[in-house]
């Protein structure tokens, strides 16, 4: 019933629409302008940015006052890392992250520290990236002396309590029985582990290497990362400079400084390529791909960014989500990553697809990569990329706090200071035949490499002149 | 010591409670500006003005609960429909591309139908009618410019664009640069007006690959779709969202335009603007493209409500993974009372290293991986769930977990919880309510959902006192009328191998 009156009236619509054309559309057009000639008022657009002040004990601190919430907020990078484990106690870095914020102090016990944080409904988060550690912390400004003081004793005199750390390491082989039961964290950690053979930044931790770490590694290891020259620190909130830098040499000007920043790590030298397959009975295939390229550093950096836009980091329009997932259906998750450091870059891409399409899925991307470093790439893509970065990049500037970390990450990853306020210009500035050079020199299916997860018996046909697939067999 | 520094700690913070609670900052209901449109469309608006940036949210009082039995996943479906472009966005000739698309849903029925049949379907035709539709489809790409408002909002400098399908209410949002408020303006009400349904068949395809990413091949996704089908036995929360697999295999275009028609009741519709905005012009540009969508008829909807469960109910979902496991009681929704006081026991239990069940079961006991507490499952429009999801840590076991639970829970009922407990667990939500205000996506989030959810975004700003009045008694009395056994139900996910864990090819 409901079914037909619907119908019927769409219908009624539509006649009521073709017998009054000119007036219909004419109706229409006015209330339903064509969007892309909208016409919009001028965009008042300024970049604000933090000040940089570097303080007596060598620290260096990023300030930018935001009053609008009795918050503050505190972000700090770290030059340190997993890549910085030591050889056979892979899980050290991580560990010692963990313990700082859960093993108490050599003033404060670990249950009192948490009570504490509990309590004033604030607590710091200390967490070990591949190459830096990063601190957040947001508490309310009444409450600031006593979280700098407990932030300062955690960072500077941790306890690394012996009962925790035995916590922590359970905790951590827990979750490496786990890694299997998701499929993409599998598969995606296999994928860095061969992209960085031989190199630190390639191992992980494993149950033996787990086995092997004691309470004086994380001593070690913290003593030898976590000094004042070492850090870069982050202020934004509802407080006055003057106060942010007392406060902060208050709570940390009295720690001493015992060393040298560890070397930043060379760039990996090269990556496995070819084909690897992962065995688990699941109705959809993990299919990953990538290849180390051009670093942040690199003048190709910007038209390489584009590119990426285009291929499949853009949305629904870049490449691979069109032809994988509108055209053919075959991923809800499909697209492309570029992640760029200071001296190297990684290029990847992904699909999640059934068993049945494994294959084909693979084979398509493997064309949009091949048909893209041959040059197929037009001067109405590289408009809409550049478009698309240009007008989004005033949400970089969004909050106050997000300005004073991003800065501080440009100075922490050593690129120009005039790194932020250039990136508009220098994006501008890709052409097209930029985006076909990168693509050519950068883009090279030789060096690439596949991992694909899934039913391995099921995949489909697989195309001709791909060498046999090595079998990989993660353990915990 | 320690003792005496927390008590004045307590003291500090309850005296900072009385002195904010008033403060500008929080004052949400000086700043919001609530307008209702002649339609009965709610547009609430909020001026930030840090960075010439905003937020857009747009909510519909539909959701996956006013599905059609037998249709389920067609609230989800539509959603991804949306995203197709209209008659003048998307289209390169659309008198044309009209008739094509209704030639492919034609063909889509047809082969929909005779592939229904099963094994007696006729297979020559299926594979007939499937290249036919093939063909269909890729004729239409000649018509049709995939991806245009994605495309439009992209490169307007829009950041975040998505949508989301809940069980009552679905969301379309995006961020922009605060002088393309019209552009929105121009793409959401045209293509809530007039969507063209583009693409149908290969998004199916698309939502069957979303289920088997976020369900399928996902222990926690199973588990949860299992917990809450035997939680509900009759209320349409028992069903999953993206559609049970058998309904959304052959999905029809007229089960999703059955769920469209509920979009266009104006009255069903809030919308929140928040960020660098006039709102004079904004609301001016608000009416202009969204006061002609109808004010819907009142159409009752007859959704069954849940009888009471007498006992409890188990389920365990095998699966090729670790264990874990789900538990959850039924209790009334926002905003009554007892809701307030779960939400207080919510954090008491399970928010930070000192919370019961975290220092009880992780820390202490040392049984549990992780463990976190929800009031407020699976959505709010109807009586829900308290749920609590936990994972043993090896070699203890999910039943050995489950009842330590159940013991803890034991605890809160026999016993009020401390003073010290309570003002703890109040700082905790209140920190969490202030950070919440910082961010015009947060915000246009919250009041929106309030707004529509409770016809009052005003929950939300009276929240912090509603909770500082909860006592431990109200939280005991809570615990006593709801987490009992008889009003509970269990999902273990329990491991079941496969295969061996053989990688030679």
């Amino acid at each position: 019933m409901n079914h037909k009156r619907c119908i019927r009236i769409f219908v009624l619509l539509y006649m009521l629409a073709s017998c009054f054309g000119i007036l219909s559309e004419a109706r229409a057009a006015d209330i339903f302008p064509p969007p892309d000639r909208l016409q919009y008022p001028a965009l008042e657009f300024r970049l604000p940015s933090a000040q940089r002040i570097e303080l007596k004990n060598g620290m260096v601190l990023f300030f930018l006052p935001n009053p609008e919430l009795p918050l503050i907020s505190l972000s700090a990078l770290i030059r340190t890392g997993s890549a910085y484990d030591p050889p056979g106690k892979e899980g050290v870095a991580e560990l010692t992250a963990y313990l700082l914020r859960t093993g108490g102090t050599k003033k404060t016990a670990s249950d009192a520290v948490d009570e504490r944080f509990d309590f004033l409904g604030a607590s710091p988060s200390v967490s070990m990236g591949l190459d830096s550690a990063t601190v957040h912390f947001t508490f309310p400004k009444s409450d600031l002396d006593a979280c700098l003081e407990l932030l300062s004793q955690m960072l500077s005199e941790p306890a690394f309590e012996e009962k925790k750390l035995q916590i922590a390491l359970s905790l951590k082989k827990e979750e490496l029985r786990r890694i299997a039961d998701n499929p993409q964290k599998l598969a995606f950690r296999e994928f860095n582990r061969l992209l960085y053979p031989d190199d630190p930044r390639g191992r992980y931790a494993t149950v033996a290497s787990l086995e092997n770490i004691v309470r004086d590694d994380l001593v070690v290891f913290h003593r030898k990362s976590f000094f004042p020259t070492n850090i870069l620190i982050a202020v934004s909130g509802d407080i006055a400079k003057d106060d942010a830098v007392k406060k902060i040499e208050q709570y940390f000007g009295n720690w001493e400084n015992p060393g040298s920043a560890p070397a930043v790590l060379p760039p990996p030298s090269k990556s496995a390529r070819g084909l690897y397959f992962i065995r688990k009975p699941l109705p959809q295939s993990i299919v990953v791909g990538g290849e180390l390229t051009v670093s942040k550093k690199d003048p190709d950096y910007y038209a390489f960014a584009l590119l990426d836009f285009i291929i499949g980091s853009g949305g629904f329009p870049s490449r691979i989500f069109t032809a994988v997932r509108n055209n053919e259906g075959l991923a809800y998750s499909a697209g492309s990553f570029y992640r760029a450091r200071g001296n190297y870059g990684v290029f990847g891409t992904y699909a999640f697809t059934k068993t049945a399409s494994t294959a084909e899925a693979f084979e398509l991307i493997r064309t949009i990569l091949r048909a893209v470093a041959a040059g197929a790439v037009s001067q109405g893509d590289l408009d809409w990329a550049k478009k698309s970065v240009l007008n989004g990049f005033i949400f970089s500037f969004e909050e106050p706090a997000q300005i004073a970390d991003q800065q501080m990450t440009v100075a922490y990853e050593d690129l120009p200071a005039d790194y932020l306020a250039a990136y508009r210009s220098r994006i501008e500035a890709v052409t097209l035949d930029d985006l076909k050079r990168v693509a050519a020199k950068y883009l090279n299916e030789k060096k690439r490499l596949t991992v694909i997860l899934g039913d391995v018996e099921r995949f489909g046909k697989w195309p001709d002149g791909w060498q046999s697939p090595v079998f990989l067999n993660p353990q915990p | 010591m320690l003792i005496r520094n927390k008590l004045s700690l307590a003291l500090i913070l309850l005296a900072l409670w009385v002195c904010t609670g008033s403060a500008a900052a929080f004052d949400l209901e000086k700043r919001v500006i609530k307008t209702r449109l002649p339609n009965g469309l709610t547009v609430l608006m909020l001026e930030r003005s840090f960075s010439p940036t905003v937020s857009l949210y747009i909510r519909h009082r539909v959701g996956a609960v006013d599905e059609v039995k037998g249709q389920s996943g067609a609230a989800h479906f539509l959603e991804h429909m949306m995203f197709k472009g209209t008659p003048t966005i998307g289209s390169k000739n659309y008198t044309a591309e009209k008739k094509l698309l209704s030639r492919i849903f034609r063909i889509g029925q047809t082969l929909d139908r005779e592939k229904k049949k099963g094994e007696k379907g006729d297979q020559r035709r299926i594979e007939r009618l499937s290249a036919l539709l093939k063909r269909l489809q890729e004729a239409h790409r000649r018509y049709y410019i995939p991806n245009e408002i994605d495309r439009l909002y992209t490169e307007n400098g829009g950041l975040n664009m998505n949508a989301s399908t809940g069980q009552d209410v679905t969301t379309y949002f995006v961020n922009l640069p605060a002088n393309k408020i019209e552009l929105w303006a121009r793409i959401e009400s045209d293509r809530l007006l007039n969507p063209v349904f583009r693409e149908f068949y290969t998004e199916r395809d698309v939502i069957l690959e979303e289920r088997r990413q976020t369900t399928e091949t996902s222990p926690d996704g199973k588990l949860f779709e299992a917990f809450l089908g035997a939680a509900y036995q009759v209320h349409p929360y028992g069903i999953p969202i993206i559609g049970l697999p058998e309904d959304l295999r052959f999905l029809s275009p007229q089960a999703i335009r059955t769920i469209h028609k509920k979009y266009l009741r104006a009255e069903h519709i809030v919308i929140a603007v928040v960020g660098d905005i006039n709102p004079e012009k904004t609301l001016k540009l608000v009416t202009k493209y969204f006061g002609r969508i109808p004010r819907g008829s009142s159409q009752k909807n007859s959704i069954p409500a849940e009888p009471p469960q007498r006992e409890e109910r188990k389920v365990i979902v095998p699966f090729d993974a670790n264990p874990s496991l789900i538990i959850g009681f039924h209790k009334p929704a926002p905003p009554s009372d007892d809701d307030y006081a779960l939400d207080v026991l919510e954090t008491i239990l399970s928010k930070g290293r000192t919370s019961r069940l975290y220092a009880g079961l992780v820390s202490d006991k040392k049984i549990a991986d992780s463990i976190s507490v929800h009031n407020g499952m699976p959505a709010a429009r109807f009586p829900n769930l308290f749920a609590i999801f936990a994972r043993p840590r090896h070699p203890h076991t999910n039943a050995e977990l489950r009842d330590a639970i159940f013991h803890e829970l034991e605890a809160i009922r026999e016993n009020p919880v401390s003073e010290q407990e309570l003002a703890k667990a109040k700082n905790q939500m209140k920190m969490d309510y202030i950070r919440s205000l910082d961010s015009n996506a947060e915000l246009a989030s919250i009041l929106s959902y309030y707004e529509l959810l409770l016809g009052d975004y005003r929950y939300f700003s009276t929240y912090l006192s509603r909770i500082n009045r909860i006592s431990a008694q109200d939280i005991q009395k809570a615990a006593e009328r709801y987490l009992v056994a008889e009003n509970r139900t269990v999902a273990l996910l329990a491991t079941e191998k496969k295969v061996t864990n053989q990688n030679e090819p």
